[in-house]
């Protein structure tokens, strides 16, 4: 619901099955009476939980000092009255003063607790967020820019938009748009602080300083509503455990008529001759091996339907081969040398597979170097593009 | 206050905007404060280091001593608003018309901030009062913002808020 008189931001509700009271949006009444409903439907929430009550403030962009009492008072007034509940309060590590203002609360009354949900909320997230992908990256984008460089523009990026780039890992990618096709905006946004910060400092090393770079997470993103012309997200919705959120987000700060531009991988379909069937073994292994840690390395032929059940329309999907030839032989054996690295040195041991798996796992990537090096050799990795427009 | 003595320091804020608006078309919409604050954020904020969460941040902090100035305010005169920034601060300076015999309570609640039981008190305030006093709104931008506050008072009534917020480290 949206209260008269506040902003068409501020939402609260409650869900009596998981005992969320969330708050979000803006939130910045002149006095208490124009929260009176939302103060009441958290009474009503207090009366009705057994145990745990969970207080989502995660979404929370700004909330002003009255509303901010007005809450506590009856959350405090709450715990003193009934010993028997407990209140965990929500938070996320993006917008820095809830955690700070909410946490004062354990302080006042041990029954409310405080939780940061974006300390370990995804699956892979160690892995990805860590700095081994960071070469992985930066090697995988020198590779696709070739090809991308020329699909970008029938997907809509062109000089003057606002753009965002959701997951924009180590920044490359922004860099590389906004040299070749000066938007007039771009912000990129990621998770991992240790990319964000060889993010910066490339950028800065190329004289580059009009990209915003900025920590946050991709399903509950500070961006507002309808703000890009494009909104690129790269080789991330794979590694997403709640894709439907993400791609949600996405479409919200897309502006209608702009377009949101997805790639994504189909790994079982990386190939290469000769040794093909070591290297296809890996590859199927690797799906796997993803699938392991909720992520689907084999969504890229998937992306028409996420792209159609997230609300595009306009799709267009196409694909593009990524090989050997395509530049220096070498620059696609790094990739898969970054890939054996952290696939089967990191993730495979995280999984806790044996040592003679992980050798033949690690063979098909050597296979697939050797495929890339040979003089008569060829490699490939398959990408999925995919980009659709919101409705206006 | 010793301006004299304040010269140099003074010197390496840099000026990176100014406001002013008459204090009657200021009061005459709640919602000014929200607005004026989330701009002038965004204004400030594009050239720090993650803009989009140090606007999130200076905003929250803005519109705190932007409601102190409408709850407060008279509706003679000016309101006026400058934001200097040095290394990784910014300092906000609010100059409102306010009824003479309320200077002083601006002066105390500014005096109470540097006192050790600080945090005592802003505690207190959470957990007793219905509506955030000046004071506990003061303790706030203190507490979960690091902001030092200093007060300056004029012959008009009017108070001066000078805040320094060094939100640059606290974001990144
Ligand atoms: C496979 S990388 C792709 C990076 C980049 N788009 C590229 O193509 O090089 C996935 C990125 O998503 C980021 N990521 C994962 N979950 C995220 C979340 N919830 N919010 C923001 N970024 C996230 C990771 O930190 C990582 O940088």
């Amino acid at each position: 619901m949206s209260v008269a008189g506040l902003s068409p931001n501020f939402k609260v509700a409650f869900d009596a099955n998981s005992q969320v009271f969330s708050l979000a949006g803006v939130i910045r009444p002149r006095s208490v009476d124009e929260i009176a409903d939302s103060i009441a439907m958290l009474r009503q929430a207090i009366d009705d939980v057994r145990g745990v009550l969970y207080v989502d403030v995660k979404r929370l962009i700004q909330m002003n000092n009255t509303a901010f009492h007005a809450f506590v008072r009856v959350a405090l007034d709450a715990c003193r009255a009934r010993a028997d509940l407990r209140m965990v309060i929500v938070t996320s590590s993006v917008v820095g003063w809830t955690t700070r203002m909410f946490g004062h609360l354990n302080q006042i009354e041990p029954q409310i607790t405080v939780e940061v949900y974006d300390s370990t909320f995804y699956p892979g997230q160690s892995f990805v967020e860590d700095t081994s992908f960071i070469p992985i990256l930066r090697t995988q984008t020198k590779m696709t820019w070739r090809h991308e460089r020329s699909i970008l523009p029938r997907h809509g990026l062109r000089p003057g938009i606002a753009m965002a780039d959701v997951c924009c890992g180590i920044g490359d990618f922004a860099v590389l748009v906004q040299k070749e096709f000066q938007p007039a905006r771009i912000v990129a946004l990621d998770h991992s602080k240790a990319s964000l910060a060889y993010a910066r400092e490339v950028a800065t090393n190329f004289g580059i300083t009009d990209i915003e770079y900025t920590y946050g997470d991709a399903s509950e993103m500070l961006l507002e509503d309808n703000q890009f012309d494009f909104v690129s997200c790269r080789h991330s919705l794979q590694i997403f455990n709640e894709r439907e959120l993400l791609l949600k987000e996405l479409y919200r700060i897309c502006k209608p008529g702009g377009r949101v531009y997805i790639t994504n991988e189909k790994n079982s379909h990386c190939l290469g001759e000769p040794r093909a069937q070591s290297i296809q073994w890996t590859y199927n292994e690797v799906a796997k091996l993803f699938s392991h840690f909720d992520m689907d390395v084999e969504l890229g032929p998937k992306s028409r339907r996420y792209l159609a059940d997230a609300g595009f329309d306009d799709i267009l999907v196409e694909s593009f081969m990524v090989t050997n030839l395509d530049g220096d032989p070498q620059d696609f054996a790094d990739v898969i040398t970054a890939w054996e690295n952290v696939y089967a040195g990191e993730m495979a041991v995280r999984r806790g597979d044996t040592p003679e798996f992980i050798e033949r796992f690690r063979q098909g990537f050597r296979d697939h170097i050797f495929a890339a090096l040979h003089p008569k050799g060829y490699a490939g990795w398959p990408i999925w593009v995919a980009s659709g427009r919101k409705p206006t | 206050m010793d301006v004299g003595n304040s010269v140099p320091a003074e010197a390496a804020f840099e000026p990176l905007l100014q406001f002013e608006m008459e204090m009657g078309t200021f009061l005459s919409e709640w919602q000014h404060c929200d607005h004026v604050s989330t701009y002038l954020a965004r204004m400030i904020s594009h050239n720090r280091t993650d803009p989009v969460r140090h606007s999130n941040f200076f905003s929250s902090a803005l519109n705190e001593l932007l409601e102190v100035s409408f709850r407060g305010g008279t509706s003679s005169g000016q309101i006026g608003l400058s934001i200097y920034r040095h290394g990784p601060i910014e300092r906000v300076q609010i100059t409102f018309p306010c009824p003479a015999e309320q200077v002083p309570f601006y002066r105390e609640a500014v005096q109470k901030i540097d006192r050790s039981d600080a945090h005592a008190r802003y505690l207190d305030s959470i957990s007793t009062d219905m509506a955030p006093s000046r004071e506990s709104v003061l303790l706030d931008l203190a507490i979960n913002f690091d902001a030092s506050i200093r007060i300056e008072e004029s012959t008009s009534p009017a108070v001066t808020l000078i805040v320094d917020l060094p939100l640059e480290g606290l974001v990144s």
